[in-house]
């Protein structure tokens, strides 16, 4: 084991050994989501910065832990997402310290302060209520979004779909995408880590030929609904709601299997304090009420082990998302760079 | 250099008390250009019907001379540099940016018709448009100076506020869209375009995933009017009127979308 993780582990321990012994065996009962009443009462004052969400849903589950805990004076300041990663960074070169917490809507921000060195290590039974492959010992991811293939189900039928995304360069399907959307820029920075520079700048030649550009993936989704083209690139949450809304919606969502296509990103948190309270206060969003809340509200995908995907969604062990260290996500401007060089920006 | 001032001048967003609705605060640049006279708006009150009188003389003075001697004999940059110079501007920019709009549109509309040679009885149309502005916006920095002292106007914000709900969103969008109007009659196109464009990615888009589940077709149409038919009047010879006629059917719209978020809001299961 190396040091650092050893060091780790071992704040672990010690800091879960610090709590009454009833908390302590809920909490690393089975490395399942845990019940709000299964959480001690949060006291004091902590600070977070909160990235711009999911509407209002966020603010709904933040106003639920204050309700829940009137000894918790819960101060927030919002803001764009990157902006805050970057205002944490440079608040600790200049020897300040305001937010206790970070949840950050991306990974990549996420990856921007624990890169700097500012997270705390996170308890192994907090991060083992985490599925596999989302247990990071800095951060916990929150929720998931998926990319995803929404297609015309008048115009395609799933088999015409290739499962690899790659060869979608190489397809006379027409395509809508979002270039702008910064979940868009995050799948192009998975597959530039998974595929290498040369085999995505082809890639995003090929597919520009037969690519109409709208501002944002909602946008990508009405489109492919409309049958202005045959499939888009969308977040996976936007498909869904449009089939709530318009159930009748001509528009289905295929996978891509184990590449950039059917990258599984997340929004996360972190600890920048030490203590029990930025701790506990990540273990309430973890939750099996607030990972329920936030897959039926906003249909993200929960993280903890044990709560039910997003009505319309298959379950996250049924698709075979790529393997990639989601904070890695931070390094946009290779990506940007790429983009703009092939004209796609 | 006028245009350099013009544009560090962007003070970014007040108040609104759109037909006298308190709604809350946007952002504004913390870059000192807006005086703290607009947290104490009824103390500056006479400041103000002053600077409003001055202006009009100084309209009525380039009109004058239009009129006397011609166009070589007017520098229609004053018109904006007036402007520019009172305080007054920005308590109106900050509390009631409808009418701001067309303070804009008013100096532009004389500006424009004597850089045309227009008759002057063309000129003093536009005039008497620019001074019902000046008087409408006299009218409305009272109202909200009776606002403010009663506690009901927030303290104009210095730093950025974000709204923390999908009802504040939309509003915060009409009161963005009041803005295209404005720096769109303020001759400023690409900063106009470039609102409509931030007011997307950073505002609408986070409450469309929302709005489509209870009107997948309002949303249709509002993805159309920010993606393409606003920006095309934006970006074409359209008139002031005309881009206030697109946003206003747009802020209709959005008032049907804060109604039916506000009714699911209601249905919402609770967190715990």
């Amino acid at each position: 084991m190396q040091r650092r993780a050893f060091l780790h582990n071992l704040a672990a321990v010690g800091a879960i050994s610090c709590m009454p012994i009833f908390i302590q065996r809920s909490l690393a009962a089975d490395g399942g989501a845990v019940s709000v009443d299964q959480l001690p009462k949060l006291e004091g004052d902590i600070t977070l910065y909160l990235g711009r969400g999911e509407g209002g849903l966020y603010e709904n589950v933040l106003e639920a832990i204050r309700k829940r805990n009137p000894k918790l004076n819960l101060k927030i300041r919002r803001g764009a997402t990157a902006a805050l990663a970057n205002s944490i960074v440079a608040e600790a070169k200049a020897g300040v310290r305001r937010a206790d917490v970070f949840w950050a809507v991306d990974s990549g921000a996420i990856g921007l302060v624990s890169d700097a060195g500012l997270a705390r290590p996170l308890p192994a039974d907090l991060t083992s209520q985490l599925k596999p492959g989302f247990q990071y010992p800095q951060w916990a991811p929150v929720t998931g979004r998926i990319r995803t293939l929404p297609y015309n189900t008048d115009r395609l039928t799933p088999e015409q779909i290739p499962e690899s995304v790659m060869a979608l360069a190489d397809s006379d399907l027409s395509i809508g995408w979002a270039p702008a959307y910064a979940s868009f820029q995050s799948f192009i920075t998975a597959m530039r880590l998974l595929e290498g520079e040369k085999a995505t700048e082809a890639w995003l030649r090929g597919v520009s030929r037969q690519a109409t550009n709208y501002a944002g993936e909602l946008g990508v989704v009405m489109a492919v609904e409309r049958g202005e083209v045959d499939l888009g690139f969308a977040n996976h949450y936007y498909t869904l709601r449009l089939k709530n809304g318009k159930p009748n919606a001509k528009v289905d969502l295929a996978f891509t299997k184990n590449d950039a296509g059917c990258l599984v990103n997340a929004s996360g948190i972190l600890a920048l304090s030490d203590g029990d309270l930025p701790i506990n206060f990540i273990r309430y969003l973890l939750t099996k009420e607030v990972q329920a809340y936030l897959a039926s509200e906003a249909y993200e995908i929960p993280l903890a082990n044990g709560v039910k995907p997003p009505q319309g969604l298959p379950a996250l062990d049924t698709i075979s998302p790529p393997k990639v260290d989601l904070t890695q996500l931070a390094d946009l401007r290779p990506t940007l760079n790429l983009m703009r060089r092939v004209g796609v920006l | 250099m006028q245009s350099l001032k013009r544009l560090r001048k962007n003070r970014g967003l007040g108040l609104v008390f759109g037909l006298f609705a308190l709604v809350a605060a946007g952002q504004v640049s913390a870059n000192g250009a807006i005086g703290d006279h607009v947290n104490d708006l009824k103390g500056h009150l006479g400041q103000y019907s002053e600077e409003v009188t001055w202006l009009i003389g100084k309209y009525d003075g380039v009109v004058d001379t239009y009129e006397a001697q011609g166009q070589k004999a007017v520098e229609t940059q004053q018109l904006v540099d007036f402007w520019e110079e009172v305080d007054f501007h920005s308590a109106i920019e900050t509390n009631y940016v409808p009418v701001y709009a067309n303070i804009w549109q008013g100096i532009y509309g004389i500006k424009q018709a004597i850089e045309a040679g227009k008759p002057v009885d063309e000129v003093r149309a536009e005039q008497e448009k620019l001074n019902s502005a000046f008087w409408q916006a006299l009218g409305a920095v009272k109202l909200a100076s009776q606002f403010q002292e009663k506690g009901l106007l927030a303290k104009i914000q210095t730093t950025e506020s974000e709204p923390t709900t999908m009802p504040e969103t939309l509003d915060d969008i009409k009161h963005r869209l009041d803005r295209v109007v404005a720096k769109y009659a303020e001759q400023l196109p690409e900063a106009a375009t470039t609102i409509v464009h931030d007011t997307y990615l950073n505002r609408f888009e986070g409450v469309e995933g929302a709005l489509i589940e209870q009107d997948a077709a309002l949303v249709e149409d509002l993805e159309k009017d920010f993606n393409v038919t606003l920006p095309q009047a934006l970006d074409g010879k359209a008139s002031v009127d005309d881009v206030r006629k697109v946003v206003e059917a747009m802020q209709a719209k959005l008032d049907r979308a804060k109604s039916l978020l506000l009714e699911a809001e209601k249905k919402r299961k609770d967190v715990f």
